[in-house]
Parts: structure tokens; sequence; C-alpha cells
């Protein structure tokens, strides 16, 4: 009997082991059935994601607010003079005029280059345990979203859509390890091919080697075949480090990217390219260097007195 | 035996609805933790080997079908079969570990632990990218402490909800 126990056991595990490789040969060959559960799954989890991201507004931001600590120490000594009650008030305010500016920003981003976009909320950021970098928005297919299409933050490139489901869609997002885009280099036209590491710096790589890249050399998106899935003009990062090791093929650099996918509240997915090409319209100002006062102490000596 | 699965794929239903929609709106550093990934492991600790590798199999599935899950259909299904069902044989092993919480949570964090590795690991050979050498290190390592420090919170729930569902330690 133990025996026949242990038998049906191992068939039990075998059994299991063997659907699972099924089910991994089934998708990489790219059966369409599989995908629908996927979107379903979705489908069945936005009303959840939406309400969690709605009831935990006040609470959802504490840990990335801990880890920037230093930044918001101002803003914390300003609130610790109010009540408690103000306190809450200003929280949620808070909130809605970070989302509020953010996307007064993307709109005069997609304004200043003509894109046609939809505007979405961030309702779930993507669990990073499968390594890789998403998040998910309240807006799907009724909203016009297809997948490939651009996603802006009020910076400039946030992603693009991985996945779209009718209420909702994923993000894939430029720090995603398998995210790769086009780019050329606002200053000298040069193109290359840029690849997202995890984290906000980006690599980039050049097609050619004929021209140098430099620090500070600002990113701009190549675009797209029928703009899908990347629209051209899109501000992406700008250049932090430079590789100039001999031997190279080709010059490769290490990219800041511009948008803070810390604070993600809202984006605007392009749905319908710019009828002309915005070329470096959308690359941002330089900041102004803050003038600094100096003052010039002339020392006379003072006469001697002769006696 | 059917009823104690309904109900056991209803809980795992369940704690997946809330991982996707309440845990993952944190945005916690170093990757955070998944109450899934601890619920299925303390469940396949308290479990028989066979009963475990379901167990895993229902989990795995459930974290395949997450939009946010990078592999393909069947990745973390064929790693779960496998962690539940190590996890199992190890703690089947171990009379002791049932009445030890310490043991049993550095047991969830170290299983943890391999679990992403594998899935690194596993996830190349599929064509999965993972990102830097660093940013998986950080990644395992966070979670792994994330499931240290979040592991004997859950424990009594995790543990009496198995009691509830499967009365003892079940076989086939």
């Amino acid at each position: 009997m133990r025996r026949g126990g242990e038998g049906r056991g191992r068939l039990l595990l075998i059994t299991l082991i063997v659907t699972a490789l099924f089910l991994i040969t089934l998708d990489l060959r790219g059966v369409g059935l599989l995908e629908g559960a996927r979107q379903g799954t979705q489908s069945v989890l936005s009303p959840f994601q939406r309400a969690g991201s709605v009831a935990l507004t006040p609470v959802k931001n504490f840990f990335s607010d801990v880890t920037h600590l230093g930044r918001t120490r101002n803003q914390i000594k300003e609130l610790r003079e109010d009540n408690a009650k103000l306190r809450s008030q200003l929280m949620q305010r808070k909130n809605a005029d970070s989302q509020l500016a953010q996307l007064k920003n993307v709109l005069n981003l997609a304004g200043t280059a003509g894109y046609k976009i939809v505007n979405a909320r961030v309702i779930s950021q993507g669990s990073s345990q499968s390594f890789s970098q998403t998040i998910t928005i309240d807006s799907g297919s009724k909203a016009g979203i297809k997948k490939n299409m651009t996603v802006l933050s009020e910076f400039g490139l946030a992603g693009v859509v991985k996945e779209v489901s009718p209420n909702s869609a994923l993000i894939s997002l430029a720090t995603d390890p398998s995210f790769r885009i086009g780019i050329r280099i606002a200053r000298s036209q040069q193109i290359g091919i840029l690849s997202g590491r995890g984290s906000r710096s980006a690599s980039l790589q050049l097609i050619d080697n004929l021209t140098s890249i430099k620090v500070g050399d600002v990113l701009l998106s190549r675009g797209s075949i029928a703009n899908r899935p990347f629209v051209p003009g899109v501000p992406v990062g700008y250049v932090t480090a430079v590789d100039n090791s001999a031997g190279a093929i080709a010059q490769s650099a290490t990219v800041h990217l511009y948008t803070d996918f810390s604070s993600l509240g809202v984006v605007a997915i392009v749905v319908g390219g710019a009828d002309v090409n915005p070329g470096d319209a959308l690359v941002p100002e330089k900041p102004m260097p803050t003038p600094v006062p100096t003052v010039t102490i002339y020392v006379s000596p003072s006469p001697t007195p002769t006696n | 035996m059917t009823r104690q699965f309904s109900l056991a794929l209803g809980q795992l239903f369940l704690v997946f609805v809330v991982q996707e929609a309440v845990v993952n709106q944190f945005r916690l550093p170093a990757g955070g933790f998944s109450l899934l990934l601890i619920f299925t492991l303390v469940w396949a600790i308290l479990s028989l080997p066979e009963i475990a590798a379901l167990i895993g199999f229902f989990s795995g599935l459930l974290m395949d079908l997450s939009q946010t899950s990078s592999g393909p259909i069947g990745h973390w299904t064929l790693l779960m079969i496998a962690a539940c069902y190590a996890v199992a044989y190890l703690g089947s092993g171990n009379e002791s570990l049932s009445g030890n919480p310490l043991g049993f949570t550095f047991l969830v964090a170290s299983a943890v632990f391999f679990v992403e590795l594998s899935f690194v690991a596993t996830g190349v050979l599929l064509g999965v990218a993972s990102g830097s050498f660093i940013q998986v290190l950080i990644t395992s390592v966070g979670v792994s402490i994330w499931s240290l420090v979040v592991t004997p919170i859950f424990l009594p729930l995790i543990s009496f909800l198995h009691q509830v569902t499967f009365n003892k330690r079940t076989v086939l």
C-alpha cells in the first residue's frame, strides 16, 4: 500500500513538472490562449488595485519618503508645526497637488510636440521580485490605449505599453532590463541604443564611432515606424559618464534618465504622434546658474606714521 | 480531499489579490516581499512533499498569471513545484521545525533567496532579462530580508489557516 502511495506521489510530481514545462513551451511559442489568461487575470485584479490605490493613498509613499528623507526634511519641519488635522489634510492635498503638477507638466510636454495623449493614474507598482520594472495604470483599451505605445512622464520618456486590458494597462518602465529604445543625441544627431539596467541610470551604445559623446549630452527618442512603439523627439536622459576604453567597437556611456520613477503618479500615453517631427523642441532647458555675488576687498596699507 | 483543495485554492487566490492590490501599492525598497511566496512556502513546510508540490503548482500558476511577471507562463510554476517539494522534504525530515518558529522563519527566508536566484538562473536560459548582477543581488537579498521580517508576523495566521484547511499533515 505504501509503495502504491509513493508511486502515486511520484506520478503526481512528474505530471506537475511536465504540465509546467508544457505551459512554458506553449507560452514561448506564442499561443494566444495563455496571453488571454494573463489579460483576464488583470481584468479581474484591476478593480481591486484601483480600490487599494485609493484606500492606501495616505500611506503608500511612506517608504519612498523615508528613503528620500534628506530631501523632504524642510517639508517635514513645516508640517510639524501644524496640528494633526491640518497635517492629514495637507497630506491629501499634497498628493493631489503633486498629481496635478505632474499632469500639467506632462500636458505641456505633449502639447509642445503636438502628441495626442491619454492621461492615466498609476494604480500599482509592479513587483520587482520578477526583476522587471513595471507599473499598472487605470486606463486601457477602452480609452484607446494599445500595446507598444509611448508613455510619457512630466520629465520625458517613462516607458512603453506592454499589455492592455479593457480598463488597465501594464507599462514597462525605461528602467526595465529588457527595455530598449533607439535614441539620437540632440547635439550631434548621432544615433544609438539605450538599454535599461534596473535603476535610473541606463546604458547607451552608439551605432558608429565617428563622433564622440560628451558628458551632459541630451538624448531624445529617435522614433519608430508609424510612431510605435516610440514617437520621435521625447527627452530620455542625459549622459553622465563616457566609456572611452581603447579597443571598444562602439562608444558606450552611462545615462541618467529624466523621469523620477519612484514618484510616478500620473502618466500620459501617446495615442497619436505629432504631424511633424518635433525635432529638438522638447530638449529641456539647462538650469540657469545662480549668480554668486562676489565681493572684492581692496586693502591699502595705512600710511606709516613717520615721526 | 477535493474540498480541502478548493479551500486551499480559494485562500491562495485571496493572498494573490492582497499581494497585487495591497502589498504592491507600497513602494518598498529592495524589492519588497511576496506574501504569496511566503504563504506558499510556509504551507509547503507544513505539508507532505507531494501535497506541497501541488500547492506550489497552483501558487506558481497564480504568480505566472500576474501581468508583472516577466517570465513565460509556467516559469514560476516550475520553480514553485521544485521549491515547495524541496522545503517540504526538508521540513518532513526535521520534525522539531514545527515547534521552532525561528528555524521556520530562517528556512522560509533562505528558500525565498534560492527561489529568487533560481528564477534568474532559469530566466537566463529562457531569455528573460533580469538586469545587472548587482541589481539581481540587491533584489534577492532584499526580498529575503523582507521575508525574514514579515514571516514571523504572518506565521501564526498562515499555520492556523493550514491547520483549518488540512487538519494535519495530509497524505494522498
